[in-house]
């Protein structure tokens, strides 16, 4: 069957082969079914060795940041759905935090514990689905099988509360839209019931697995200075030595009210990112334990309030819009004119699954943001691929992009 | 020996199926449609859910390629950007016939919701698309449903005859 | 009669703007009252000229010369412990002011404080690489250079990183449309299959609310579906989407809409 015409080269620089200095470039993706999305690596092999490596990324920059320029504040929540597309809720309360900072407002505390839990339920949707690929790409299809099947619990829980599995839009600014449903908290327990028992399962798998631990043990080794220096968060930089977690260190929401430990490493390889992703799920179970209780106070409490009350910048209770005429003012203003934020601008830092993710935010008063710049953790955890892969063997590649926990959606924005 | 009797005449007991060429290489193709994997963004995560436990896709015979030259349905999930637009088109010409195409969520469709310098609106620019799946994303059972509309499609292809090569232009 | 505006993009404005309406701030606080950053401030002005610095949203925001960047980012990183360079960027002020501000987002751990150091350029002037420190700057500065065009001098690899390398245009400027120039909006179609083939796959549909029920190309009605391409008249018989054929599928099990059961209540 003849092609269809086009313009494009035949591709044969896939591998280019030297004879002279027996140099091979091999060129990865940028559509490679375990670089986790669309990264392009060029590396410069000597033998199997690599010994120079290229990242090149940007083929999913789909604009974000100009888009938030062009949007009102709250028109942009959806859109940070797509930036880390595994954990959701945590971009959306990331926006959420910076805009409130930037207002100064007090989100009432049973938004807060719903924030929480939904924050604990992203992350733990985050690492299941980072030990179910990086299991997929290392060969252990039946951890890919097992964590798929408890994240698919929590996606329903999820869906249950906000309607949608994946892309959540759950969280508000000043709030959130709605109360957990009636069968939240019961859903949960069962889950996180089962969830240590789940956890030993992959751990008796992969722990002692000859091929896992050649495969992650003294591959892919940060260092300290060097996960400092690239700027890398998160589960990362606690694998290199550097106890540092946002949610101790700066707590946000009720993060100082639970008890909870920083889990970290100072070996740096990829054995070292696996551990601290798993002692971080049960540390995430251990908070929402703790949440479910905080919620059981706040309804005997009997405090309701879920979104913040402030009318320059927030729509009235639903109630208060059908029967208030000035509610109903304020909510269609805010609705097709936007929030103006006072002039003035913020960073907000929030611990996402992935680490430290930033917003920046510059106000000149208007109804859009007049810059908005994303600090997304997978961007420099891409980064440091240019230094850590050289020295490494072909199949180590593949361990270590799996074991940075790169997502694409928030890597190029 | 075996003592039982069959009665070939009845009940399916003949093993022998008569039917014509166009059915069977039909029932062929259409039973093990072999997906490339090609998650580009948010939806990718779906098709990789639809294809593990809960949702199993192996079910419909569809098991997911990480080479086109296997694959013979390529499902473009996710937000194609203007970068990334040599690279399908590359692929899908690296695959043989015959081949189809699903475009999931709305921007493979139309761009979506990134209606911006750096996406190209809708795949249907770049490659010639038989199946549009609606939403963002689109749930791992749309994408069942895609893959079980599809094969209807194939069987009313005439396999027999010579396949005219689908052309965006 | 009233003269018609143009209703292309009538949110991008405000349809009533109070003209006595003054824009609140954001508070800023001064750097003394708090220690740790008077300090660092103290320590930062010891050596380099400090144009202004004050304390918005918990975090210091110092405003330094641009030609002392590197040396302001080696004092923090060596004797104030601002071990990790978060975010750098820019902001355009082209239309107002001719000039580009760079913000470089300082993060302190033993410390738990972060400062914001900023400063102004020119139009057209080049920063100084910051890579040396931070290598984290390498890909920031790429960055920068890709969204606004400010090049960093002494940077190993000044290259676009997010659009591909021969685009045209800085996407962040201000003056740059949202939805592309006109080299954006043929781009694709220009690479893979030439400027000659623009008429035949047509320019690119960007309104988001265009619906069009007699456009079979483009659009399905939902229970109405005919071909592709089909002329339609509007009065198309309901056609019920099922994915097999009436006559049952050689081979395959025939499926009975009596025998299935439908779920209603997803949380069963």
């Amino acid at each position: 069957m003849a092609q269809v015409k086009n313009r494009l080269n035949p591709f044969f620089e896939n591998i280019t082969f030297d004879r002279e200095d027996n140099e091979m470039i091999l060129n990865f993706g940028p559509q490679h079914p375990s670089a986790h999305g669309q990264l392009r690596l060029m590396l410069h092999l000597q033998q199997e060795q690599i010994t120079k490596a290229h990242p090149d990324i940007g083929y999913l920059h789909r604009g974000m940041e100009k888009m938030a320029e062009n949007m009102i504040y709250n028109e942009f929540m959806p859109t940070t759905d797509r930036m880390d597309y595994i954990a959701s809720s945590s971009n959306n309360y990331g926006f959420a935090l910076a805009v409130e900072k930037l207002v100064g407002l007090e989100v009432p505390r049973r938004a807060k514990v719903i924030r929480m839990m939904l924050l604990e339920i992203n992350r733990l949707m985050s690492h299941l689905f980072w030990l179910a690929t990086t299991a997929l790409d290392i060969g252990a299809m039946t951890v890919f099988l097992f964590a798929f099947r408890e994240r698919e619990y929590l996606m329903d829980i999820i869906e249950g509360y906000c309607g949608a599995r994946l892309t959540h839009a759950a969280i508000r600014i000043g709030g959130v839209p709605l109360d957990i449903q009636d069968s939240f908290i019961t859903q949960l327990r069962v889950f996180l019931d089962k969830l240590p028992q789940n956890i030993k399962d992959y751990e008796d798998l992969l722990n002692t697995n000859r091929i896992w631990l050649m495969r992650m043990e003294e591959v892919g080794i940060v260092s300290t200075e060097m996960a400092l220096s690239w700027g890398c968060t998160g589960p990362m930089l606690r694998a290199s030595g550097v106890q540092w977690d946002i949610r101790k260190e700066e707590p946000y929401e009720l993060y100082d009210e639970v008890e909870f430990n920083v889990p970290w490493s100072d070996k740096g390889d990829n054995f070292a990112r696996y551990r601290i992703y798993m002692e971080e799920m049960r540390e995430s179970a251990k908070i929402l334990y703790q949440t479910i209780t905080m919620y059981q106070k706040c309804v005997k409490d009997g405090q309701t309030e879920l979104m913040a009350h402030s009318p320059k910048y927030i729509s009235a209770p639903k109630l208060d819009i059908m029967t208030q005429n000035y509610s109903l003012m304020q909510h269609f203003v805010l609705v097709t004119q936007g929030m103006r934020p006072p002039v003035g601008e913020v960073y907000v830092a929030t611990e996402s699954p992935k680490g430290e993710l930033g917003f920046y935010i510059n106000s000149q008063g208007g109804p859009y943001p007049y810059r908005l710049k994303l600090r997304a953790p997978s961007f420099w955890h891409t980064g440091i691929l240019t230094d850590l892969l050289p020295g490494h063997y072909i199949p180590d590649v593949v361990s270590i992009i799996g074991t940075t926990n790169i997502v694409f959606g928030e890597v190029d924005r | 020996m075996a003592q039982h009797k069959v009665n070939y005449t009845q009940d399916g007991g003949l093993p022998v199926a008569l039917t014509s060429i166009d059915k069977i290489v039909n029932w062929g193709r259409s039973n093990s449609i072999w997906a490339l994997t090609y998650g580009l963004a948010c939806c990718g995560i779906e098709m990789m859910a639809s294809g593990a436990s809960r949702y199993d896709f192996d079910r419909f015979g569809t098991i997911f390629r990480a080479s086109p030259r296997q694959a013979d349905v390529m499902v473009v999930a996710g937000t194609l950007t203007k970068k990334h637009a040599e690279f399908i088109k590359r692929l899908y010409d690296q695959m043989t016939e015959p081949k189809w195409v699903i475009s999931m969520g709305s921007c493979a469709n139309t761009g979506g919701m990134f209606n911006t310098y750096a996406t190209v609106q809708g795949v249907d620019r770049i490659i010639p698309v038989d199946l549009y799946l609606p939403g963002c994303a689109p749930r791992p059972e749309t994408l069942q449903y895609g893959v079980m509309l599809l094969q209807k499609k194939i069987r009313a292809n005439h396999a027999s005859r010579a396949q005219k090569a689908k052309r965006l232009m | 009669m009233r003269e018609y505006t143009p209703k292309d993009d009538v949110q991008k404005k405000a349809y009533y703007t109070d003209r006595f309406y003054v824009s609140p701030q954001v508070p800023k606080s001064p750097v003394e009252s708090d220690e740790v950053f008077a300090a660092d401030l103290a320590a930062i002005k010891a050596k380099f000229e400090v144009t202004d610095a004050y304390i918005q949203v918990e975090q210091m925001v110092v405003f330094i010369k641009p030609e002392d960047n590197f040396g302001v980012l080696e004092l923090m990183k060596e004797e104030l412990e601002y071990t990790q360079l978060s975010e750098l960027s820019a902001i355009d002020w082209i239309a107002k002011e001719n000039r580009f501000e760079i913000f470089y987002q300082m993060l302190s751990m033993n410390k738990r404080k972060r400062i914001r150091v900023k400063m102004f350029i020119e139009n057209g002037q080049a920063v100084n690489s910051v890579e040396k420190l931070f290598r984290s700057a390498d890909w920031s500065e790429r960055e920068m250079f890709d969204m606004f065009g400010i090049e960093a001098n002494g940077h190993p690899f000044m290259k676009r990183i997010l659009m591909p390398y021969d685009w045209q245009g800085s996407p962040l400027l201000k003056t740059y449309p949202l939805q592309g120039d006109e080299f954006a909006a043929w781009y694709e179609v220009d690479k893979i299959y030439g400027k000659e083939s623009r008429d035949i796959i047509g320019p690119e549909i960007r309104d988001t609310a265009r619906v069009d029920r007699y456009d079979s190309q483009r659009f399905a009605r939902l229970g109405h579906e005919v071909p592709k391409g089909t002329k339609i008249t509007g009065n198309e018989p309901k056609n019920e989407q099922n994915y097999q054929e009436d006559g049952g599928v050689f081979m395959v099990k025939k499926f009975d809409k009596k025998d299935s059961v439908v779920i209603d209540d997803p949380q069963r």
